[in-house]
């Protein structure tokens, strides 16, 4: 029988008070580990948000590079004007992708925003983003025509006509006082020219390839998927699947590169144009000017030729690059403020939270003491040391804080993530001055969770308090008269 | 000839009642020899339990000379006093005083545990001592389920678990039937007799009292009057009453028939 056992059976003498006592302590416990937890969730969530932002900056970079040399057009939308959007953009961390949702699409049918989104990562972002109308409208059908015409420009070495349609389920919204019908879709088809010398000279076709092939020259009939579009279609390399009640064959699947295409897929312009009724007409056109000198120029001969187009250089990507940079390095910095500010929070409740475990454990054991009395003096009057007495308490003390702990730890890695988002404050990733863009980017969530290392510094924690807070009460008890044996109750 | 244990010279005791002080034992001095069996009576509030505690060392006088085995025991720091407690003294209290979550057992171990360091041996010294006081079988039994009685018996055989010099009992039969007192003070007696432990026992009982060999009448902290108990005839196995030769196991005397455990107030007068 020595004082560990001792210990235990006192506090399982009172068993109700023990309970309630160990509910308490544990709750803070619980509080104690869900904090850290939190604070770790928000740098990870931060540490994600950097990590995306940076590739997705560093993707459009290389994209604006590889395509320096090539021009946009599409024709202007008629929400041109309009402050920002209802784009939305919806940022989920681990996956990495964007979707870009475009408002209208009442004509046309399945019509969206038309750009490539290979152009700057931006998913269908539009591509009035950098002009300040932010979205808002949708690249309407142009004539194939067209293509004829601007071939015939000096310093053009190649046009590529695209047609991109998406298709999904419209979602009707209201923002700033205006409804707008938004299309969520389900998969964006992108029609490209198979042409042999077109392909082979410049990036028109999918390279990034996961299984199966590439589109080439001449190819009718087939789709290289996205892995989202794989999922959607529940179809693999050699699957046949049906577009718009058209059966297509699947030859390969694209590694997304980077958030832009990962609803894309890929087919033969003409394809493209016949499953969606638009023989003759497509979304954008890709001009590939002869060298980086002429770029400029040959923009302007495009726009005085068809002021009818909106006309976007490499150069002017570039510009959007960087404020869409801008954007992106508030919305960090924020974040990291933010961030900093929950940690400060942080540092107070947990020390509330660890003077209200101790003073739990202080107060808990003084009435212990102060209820057994007669037993302490009994113990010393029957020769145990000041020491000994002292010990027991401690000892006490630890134990009831320990099963505490195990009920804490418990409690933390259910309740964690509620507890965290209760009693911390939120991290905001954009100051109320910062742009409609970066609002609409949400901050990543990560999940609080309690690791092994937060269990066993929890375990610490829990040991040390017990300690901490049984030490005065244990000196209480050593201080007791052994006479106090003799007082008759 | 005999050999004295505990020396008590001019020992005061002043407790302070607010910033009233209460003289609660008044320049009393005694001794004790090897293998008394000595009673302490009283009225109530006149010093007997201060008297104990400090024999006992649970307590310190104001000043005066406490001698156990010639060494003064009065001015000892608390570090030491512990050890004179665990190994010479034991304590048995009117409210018996078991811990209620330890079996018999566990509590008879208790005052060992500084000075046994095997378990087993403990537990084996336990046991036996359980025998002793005849609670054979009822060792893992909780105080709660044992009688008034037992529990007292469990208290003699925890007092006993150092073999101590000194049995220092406050009023043991004072929560106590007629029944079981009998049995307690007898326990005692035997115990005087087999192992020869000195003991000190505090009481308000007279007949409890007679059967000690001494009997000391406390008043306002002072010794007024001493008294022979017929313990001490028992010890001589001769009879209180006759003078006659008798075995310490009788309870009436085979000569003059009178009953050796006469009822009789030891300080009638
Ligand atoms: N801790 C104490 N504080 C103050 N006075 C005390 C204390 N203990 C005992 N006394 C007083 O000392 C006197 C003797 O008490 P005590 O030794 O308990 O007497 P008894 O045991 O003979 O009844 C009493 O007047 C009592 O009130
Ligand atoms: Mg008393």
């Amino acid at each position: 029988m020595g004082i560990v056992s001792r210990a235990i059976r006192n506090i399982s003498r009172r068993k109700i008070r023990a309970l309630l006592v160990i509910i308490a302590l544990g709750f803070s416990m619980a509080i104690m580990i869900s904090i850290p937890a939190g604070v770790i969730a928000n740098q990870q969530a931060a540490t994600t948000l950097a990590t995306n932002l940076g590739n997705t900056i560093t993707e459009t970079g290389q994209t604006i590079n590889q395509t320096l040399l090539q021009i946009d057009c599409s024709l202007s939308s008629d929400f041109a004007g309009f402050g920002f959007g209802p784009q939305n953009f919806t940022f989920v961390p681990g996956q990495g992708d964007r979707n870009g949702f475009s408002s209208g699409g009442s004509s046309g049918g399945s019509w969206i925003a038309g750009l490539d989104p290979s152009q700057f990562g931006g998913g269908t972002v539009s591509g009035r983003f950098g002009g300040g109308a932010f979205g808002g409208g949708q690249a309407n059908p142009m004539n194939e025509s067209l293509y004829t015409d601007i071939s015939q420009i000096a310093g053009v070495a190649a046009v590529e006509p695209v047609l991109q349609a998406s298709e999904g389920s419209n979602v009707t919204t209201s923002f700033m006082g205006r409804t707008f019908t938004r299309m969520v879709p389900d998969y964006t088809i992108e029609g490209i020219p198979l042409i042999s010398g077109l392909i082979d000279n410049y990036p028109i076709v999918p390279t990034n390839i996961t299984s199966g092939r590439t589109l080439q020259a001449g190819d009718s009939g087939v789709v290289v998927l996205s892995e989202n579009n794989s999922a959607y279609f529940n179809a693999g390399v050699g699957d046949t699947i049906s577009i718009l009640d058209n059966t297509f064959k699947v030859v390969g699947i694209h590694g997304s590169s980077g958030v832009s295409d990962t609803i894309v897929l890929y087919m033969n312009l003409s394809d493209a144009q016949r499953i969606t009724n638009n023989e003759g007409y497509i979304t954008s056109l890709r001009v590939f000017a002869t060298s980086s000198d002429v770029v400029s120029q040959v923009a302007t001969d495009i726009q005085s030729l068809h002021p009818e187009l909106t006309v976007t250089t490499g150069q002017e990507r570039l510009n959007q690059l960087q404020s869409l940079q801008s954007a992106y390095d508030t919305a960090l910095a924020n974040a990291q403020a933010s961030i900093a500010q929950t940690e400060v929070t942080a540092f107070e409740e947990i020390i509330v939270v660890i003077t209200a475990t101790s003073l739990i454990v202080l107060f808990v054991m003084l009435y212990t003491v102060r209820e057994r009395t007669k037993e302490i003096g009994t113990l010393k009057a029957i020769g145990f040391s000041n020491a000994t007495v002292m010990g027991q308490f401690i000892l006490e003390g630890i134990l009831l804080s320990l099963i505490a702990g195990v009920v804490g730890i418990a409690i933390g890695v259910v309740a964690a993530p509620t507890i965290s988002g209760l009693i911390l404050p939120s991290v905001n990733l954009f100051s109320s001055s910062s742009t409609p863009f970066a609002r609409a980017l949400n901050m990543p969530t990560v999940a609080a969770s309690v690791n092994l290392e937060l269990i066993a510094l929890a375990f610490g924690a829990a040991l040390l308090l017990g300690a901490l807070g049984s030490l005065y009460p244990a000196w209480r008890a050593a201080k007791i008269r052994p006479a106090e044996a003799m007082k008759y109750e | 000839m005999s050999n004295v244990v505990l020396q008590i010279e001019n020992l005061n005791k002043t407790y302070m009642l607010g910033k009233r002080p209460v003289q609660a034992l008044s320049n009393l001095s005694m001794h004790v020899n090897q293998g008394e069996f000595i009673a302490i009576m009283g009225p109530s509030g006149s010093g007997k339990t201060t008297l104990l505690n400090v024999i006992g060392c649970i307590d310190k006088p104001t000043d005066g000379q406490v001698l156990l085995d010639g060494i003064d025991v009065a001015k000892m720091p608390e570090n030491q006093l512990y050890k004179i407690r665990r190994d010479k003294m034991g304590f048995v209290f009117q409210t018996f005083n078991l811990l209620p979550y330890l079996n018999a057992r566990e509590n008879v171990e208790l005052p060992m545990e500084g000075k046994i360091k095997s378990k087993s041996e403990r537990k084996k010294r336990a046991k036996e001592l359980l025998a002793m006081v005849g609670l054979s079988g009822r060792e893992e039994h909780r105080p709660q389920r044992l009688s008034a009685g037992e529990q007292q018996r469990v208290a003699i055989a925890r007092a006993l678990a150092n073999n101590p010099a000194f049995i220092l009992a406050d009023e043991p039969t004072g929560n106590l039937d007629s029944e079981n007192k009998q049995e307690i003070i007898k326990l005692l007696a035997k115990l005087n007799l087999t192992q020869g432990t000195t003991i000190i026992m505090v009481t308000h009982d007279s007949q409890a009292a007679n059967h000690t060999e001494r009997i000391l009448l406390l008043k306002d902290g002072k010794i007024i009057k001493e008294k022979e108990g017929l313990h001490l005839a028992k010890k001589n196995n001769k009879c209180p009453n006759c003078g006659a030769n008798i075995k310490s196991t009788d309870d009436i005397c085979p000569i003059c028939k009178k009953p050796i455990n006469a009822i009789e107030e030891p300080f009638s007068s």
